[in-house]
């Protein structure tokens, strides 16, 4: 090297520090933290790495390892206390490390033990760089690289880098900003952005999924880089190609440079070099580049720590790597034999044999050599050929040979392939291979011969590229070839192609085609979505029609805000298309008396329940008091009005083995004793309670909060002890004639079918207390309470009143009334649907509809139509898990890149992650607007286009961050964090589009067959 | 291979997954924020399905990364929730100082996570009992501070404290108290795994015998 290029290679180092100082500097104030992770870490540390390996004297210092570097670290820490530290922390770190040992250990000679069946998932692999990643944390690198500089003569070449007097020095100075920084170690949303592209992760995760058959896509190969030295003692070489052993394993796997056409593990070789006779078990693969097949054999040694190229005592297996070219090898011998999976010897043009190799049981030999001969089309083939029916058209065949006893084992049998050139040219091919040397154009030709890539692109490629060779004589004959193989691959891949969308199709079918409405709803004419003016031309004298546009505007383009009040109730389903303004005012009006006849119901329940609730507490504070012992003898009334939910699944006690049911047991007898309470009416308070809902009724405003409050003070007020009293319905009746009715006959009903629902829980025999056979039909007077439907009703108050104090209040609507008329509609709800109780999540769900409608009774009207489709995603449903089955095989069809890694993860299958999005049309997950945007999409959606559409906002959410989930091979516990922090941060309206052009990605597939 | 064993080297931090538990409004996701973030909302939203944060913390001049898994309070959830218990190190099980009900269903979910968790019979398993909202008024408390030493004395539970996610009082500790007696249960365990430890302590208990090495923290 001349001194001129030694300097610029000098000064290109320096760059390449100075770059990716600036990146990490940059990072760390943009995101005010750089992670311990990111690639920028990474990439300084490759930088700084070449620099201190560029002139280091590893002769002089007996250095003679990949990692020098590392071993320099070791040296220097006899006389440099910072690096002392590192370097402890380096053989810490890796001692920790069963798989590697500490670099400066003195045993790196001894012979490798032979691991078997090494499985690549559970290794734990230590960052690259290690030292230089440590000593940066530590902030101590530009320390150590200090003293390097100062003590260069004793370590460096006098030319080198480290040595020179301006560039020693810069590069310890431009080390010092990233040395003030603190690195982070959390994953965090931002950090993910900055993790390795998602390609890279991919190959790899393709070959660990699929070892023995070739990946079904073949890319295109573009461009070509040399094969790779795999025992390169030349550092400076490591400096222009910075990865090499990590581009090494990337070779073995399919990547844009090379095709992977097979892959085994385990495969026995005894490698010429190791000089011990031996077979190591080793990664056996085919590769075919744009140059030619390539035989690899890799000692499983690298397989598991194969992206840290300097460990030195791996180095040696570094060596025993074999690397054999097919357009070197003349002869396959096929060995078979019974007992073991039969070998292959490659014969090389100079007769020299390669090492044996000898392939585990179970058909490898043969897969081999399909791929070989695969591989080898269209230019090149077996001889004879591998098919057997081939064999009986083949021309020149010579050695016809009963080939299927090769397929079926029963006799053990030798073979011998020859490789042949197919284009008959063999003179020319022979003359092309000794011009190999010498002239350029014609190598390329000749190795786009050897090429056999199926992808029409790449034939396009090797067809211009041999245009340039048209000068030469001998490449008329090439692009003949050229052009049949491209004709041959064309049709083969549309047959392939063809027979692959079949197959896909297939799947659609069985398992997709309820998903998505058959026939196609185009929108462009409904971009804008419901607008005032659509409106006004829908909206007609008081009645909507046309149905159909309303669903078609909303599903592609949502409705204004200021109409979602009054086309909500439509798309619920609580209006009718067509209705007359009367007939729904009518309903309004009917919906608004059922609404506040059941509140009236609940609060006169909630009024007893509050008293209760009030002398527990009251007896709890008095016993905390002048308690002294264990909390378990707490008198058995207060147990038993906290015990656990009534309506708790059986199944949620199987394994409570004994604790739960022996506390219960003395409890039984006592409760019977006080089973029921009977409330009985006084006078004075009937009479107060229809004056409040008389004036109520007159005010028509906040009637039921009003009502409730007065209620409950009322209560609070009056009931002395136990005896409780009050009939709402009876009082109501005064009140409205028609609601009279109405209203006791509602009384009877839902009292009926509580007691009803009781009775069935129990049977299945909960926690039980016995059964209550207490409702006196009596009292006339007054209403009758089982202590069960206080218990139930109780429990269901005190979560809605914990829940809806903590729901939403950072959003402005929710304060003071509006929260009370939140917990109203709720409570309404369980109170109508108390076999149903409340469930986390259905706060959530009333939320938007009562910003939206700000009014109790519509509210309740359209979230019972909610509910219909909702309660299914709770969790007595079944819906959730037929929501996740979905999404498995949508993702199959509609990502399948996404599918292998979710399936390779199997805890994917759960898709926990979505739970929250299907429980609650993801509410959660998005700001205020953008429900009401989601939501009235999701309502449009099932007469437009699909029934299921939240699945396909589900999986556009997955799509948008496909990348960051896929080249983070994120598992389930990452996504659901990463969705968790993502909350309310999505771009709804680029969620809505994808989402829209996945279903009707997936109608016109179904449409296709 | 994994692609994501790559990506995450080695690190130095022993990683804890703990697992909070407890009735629906105890505060569990605010002790969690005070502890991860030192916030505090008063009107925090109640959990649907699980959320996990990460922490380090240093304790003894080691450092350990705390995965703290929140879970929904309603018992209804169970079976989102429990697949989550799987692995953990940690429980920390936690009721609020004003609710007796939700002290008295400790019992419960400390069964279902000693179910769901996998935790062998017999085996030590390092719980935490937290009392949450010791910031409520005198006369608001129902649990009183002897209750919940009596209720752990008779569970078997070694460490147990009461906090305040809103005044932060406590929730350092509660953690801190929650690793260091993880780490006892693990050097009593380590005691019985190594041979090649020349002090063998008789007296201590050598049924605990959850291995070192296989604590699942490496693989969450």
């Amino acid at each position: 090297m001349t001194s001129g290029s030694e300097n610029d290679y000098k000064a290109k180092l320096i760059a390449c520090v100075k770059k990716e100082v600036k990146q990490v500097m940059e990072e760390s104030v943009t995101k005010k933290f750089v992670h311990e992770e990111s690639g920028s870490v990474t990439s300084l540390c490759g930088a700084v790495e070449a620099c201190l390996s560029q002139g280091l004297r590893r002769r002089a210092l007996g250095l003679f390892k990949t990692s020098s570097t590392t071993a320099l670290l070791h040296k220097i820490a006899k006389h440099n206390s910072d690096a002392a530290v590192i370097s402890k922390k380096v053989i810490e770190l890796e001692n920790l490390d069963p798989n590697r040992r500490s670099s400066s250990s003195s045993d790196s000679t001894t012979k490798p033990v032979l691991m078997k069946n090494m499985s690549l998932q559970n290794v734990n692999l230590l960052p690259k760089y290690l030292w230089i990643r440590l000593a940066l944390f530590e902030k101590q690198l530009s320390r150590i690289i200090d003293y390097l500089v100062a003590n260069a003569t004793r370590y460096y070449d006098k030319d080198a880098l480290v040595a020179d007097p301006d560039y020693g020095s810069i590069l310890s100075s431009l080390l010092v900003g990233p040395c003030a920084l603190d690195y982070s170690r959390t994953k965090t949303a931002d950090h993910f952005w900055t993790d390795p592209p998602a390609d890279e992760l991919l190959q790899r995760h393709r070959i660990s999924s699929s070892h023995s058959t070739p990946p079904p896509v073949r890319r295109p190969i573009p461009n070509f880089r040399r094969s790779l030295n795999t025992s390169s003692e030349d550092s400076s070489s490591r400096c222009t190609t910075q990865h090499i052993a990590k581009d090494y394993v990337e070779s073995l796997h399919q990547n844009s440079r090379a095709t992977l056409l097979f892959g085994k593990n385990n495969v026995l070789v005894s490698p010429p070099k190791a000089g011990h006779t031996e077979p190591m078990p080793g990664y056996l693969s085919l590769h075919q580049t744009a140059n030619c097949l390539t035989i690899k054999w890799t000692p499983n040694q690298l397989m598991n720590g194969f992206t840290e190229s300097d460990v030195p005592d791996k180095s040696i297996y570094w060596d025993y790597a074999i690397q054999v070219r097919l357009d070197e090898v003349v002869y396959v011998h096929c060995h078979q034999d019974i007992e073991t999976g039969g070998t292959v010897i490659l014969v090389g043009q100079d007769g020299v044999q390669r090492p044996p190799i000898h392939f585990p049981k179970g058909g490898h030999m043969l897969a081999f050599l399909n791929c070989l001969e695969t591989g080898l089309l269209p230019h090149g083939r077996l001889d004879p050929p591998l098919w057997s029916q081939q064999s009986c058209t083949a021309r020149n065949s010579k050695r016809k040979r009963p080939l299927p006893s090769l397929v079926e084992e029963n006799e053990p049998k030798d073979f011998v392939f020859r490789i042949v050139d197919s284009s008959n040219h063999k003179e020319i091919s022979v003359k092309r291979h000794d011009l190999m040397n010498r002239n350029y154009v014609t190598t390329k030709v000749r190795a786009q011969l050897g090429s056999s890539s199926t992808s029409s692109e790449s034939s396009t490629k090797s067809f211009s590229i041999d245009q340039n060779g048209v000068g030469d004589g001998t490449s008329n004959v090439c692009i003949k070839a050229v052009c049949d193989s491209m004709k041959r691959q064309i049709i083969s891949r549309a047959f392939y192609g063809w027979l692959a969308y079949c197959r896909h199709l297939s799947t659609v079918r069985t398992h997709l085609s309820g998903l998505v409405h058959g026939t196609i709803i185009t929108g462009d004419t409904a971009k804008d979505g419901l607008t005032q003016e659509k409106w006004c031309e829908l909206y007609v004298d008081g009645v909507l029609q046309h149905a159909d546009e309303v669903y078609k505007l909303t599903y592609f383009g949502g409705v204004a805000h200021d109409l979602r009040k009054d086309v909500w109730p439509y798309l619920l389903g609580h209006y009718k298309f067509g209705s007359t303004l009367a007939q729904r005012d009518e309903l309004s009006e009917q919906t608004k008396q059922a609404y506040e006849t059941t509140m009236s119901e609940w609060l006169a329940v909630e009024a007893i329940v509050k008293q209760r609730d009030k002398e527990t507490q009251a007896n709890a504070i008095a016993k905390l008091s002048s308690e002294s012992t264990s909390g378990e003898q707490v008198p058995p009334q207060i147990q038993r009005d906290l015990s656990n939910d009534v309506f708790e699944d059986i199944s949620d006690y199987e394994f409570d083995s004994n604790d739960d049911t022996d506390e219960d047991k003395p409890k039984r007898p006592k409760k019977t004793k006080q089973n029921t309470v009977i409330y009985d009416g006084s006078d004075e308070d009937r009479r107060k309670l229809s004056l409040e809902q008389e004036s109520a009724e007159v005010a028509n405003l906040h009637l039921n909060e009003e009502s409730r409050n007065n209620n409950i003070e009322d209560n609070d007020k009056k009931f002395i002890g136990n005896v409780i009293v009050t009939n709402p319905s009876v009082d109501m009746s005064n009140i409205l004639v028609e609601c009279q009715r109405k209203s006791s006959l509602r009384a009877v009903t839902e009292e009926g079918t509580s007691l009803d629902t009781l009775d069935c829980i129990e049977t299945h025999g909960l926690v039980s207390p016995a059964r209550s056979a207490c409702v006196s039909p009596a009292s006339s007077n007054g209403g009758v309470y089982s202590t069960e439907l206080l218990e139930t009703f109780g429990l269901n108050l005190h979560r809605i009143e914990k829940d809806v104090q903590r729901c939403d209040r950072n959003y402005w609507y929710f304060t003071g009334d509006n929260l009370d008329k939140l917990r109203n509609v709720m409570c309404t709800y369980v109170w109508e649907h108390l076999d149903i109780g409340y469930m986390q999540g259905m706060c959530d769900l009333v939320a938007p509809l009562l910003v939206i409608f700000n009014d109790e009774s519509l509210t309740y009207a359209c979230f019972c139509h909610l509910m219909e489709r909702m309660v299914e995603n709770f969790p007595n449903g079944n819906a959730m898990d037929c929501h996740f089955a979905n999404m498995r095989s949508l993702i199959q069809i509609l990502d399948s890149e996404m599918y292998e890694l979710m399936h390779s993860h199997g805890d994917y299958t759960h898709f926990y992650f979505c739970y929250r999005w299907f429980l609650l049309d993801f509410k959660r997950e998005l700001v205020y607007n953008d429900v009401f945007a989601f939501w009235e999409v999701i309502w449009a959606a099932q007469q437009v286009a699909s029934s299921h559409y939240v699945l396909f906002l589900a999986l556009a959410l997955l799509e948008i961050y496909r990348d960051i989930i896929l080249s983070n091979s994120m598992d389930f516990t990452d996504i659901i964090k990463f969705f968790n922090e993502m909350a309310e941060r999505h771009d709804a309206q680029e969620v809505l589009r994808i989402a829209r052009e996945l279903v009707l990605q997936l109608q016109l597939l179904i449409e296709n067959k | 291979m994994s692609a994501r064993v790559n990506m995450r080297p080695a690190n130095k931090n022993t990683l804890l997954k703990v697992v909070i538990l407890g009735d629906g409004g105890v505060g569990k996701s605010c002790l969690m924020n005070r502890f991860v973030s030192n916030h505090f909302d008063e009107h925090s939203f109640h959990t649907i399905g699980v959320e996990f944060l990460n922490k380090d913390i240093e304790i003894d001049n080691e450092n350990y990364t705390l995965q703290i898994w929140d879970t929904a309070g309603q018992e209804r959830f169970k079976t989102l929730r429990t697949p989550f218990y799987r692995g953990s190190d940690i429980c920390m099980l936690t009721y609020a100082i004003d609710d007796k009900s939700s002290f008295r269903n400790m019992n419960m979910w400390k069964n279902e996570f000693l179910y769901y968790a996998d935790i062998k019979e017999n085996t030590y398993f390092p719980f935490i009992v937290v009392g949450n909202k010791s910031d409520v008024l005198v006369e608001e408390r129902e649990v009183s501070q002897l209750e919940l030493e009596t209720w752990c004395n008779e569970n078997g539970i070694a460490s147990c404290i009461e906090t305040s996610a809103k005044s932060a009082s406590n929730v350092q500790e509660a953690f801190k108290m929650a690793v260091q007696h993880w780490l006892r249960a693990e050097i009593r365990a380590d005691r019985t795994e190594c041979t090649y430890s020349d002090t063998v302590d008789l007296n201590k208990k050598q049924s605990d015998s959850r291995s070192s090495c296989c604590t699942g923290a490496s693989e969450d």
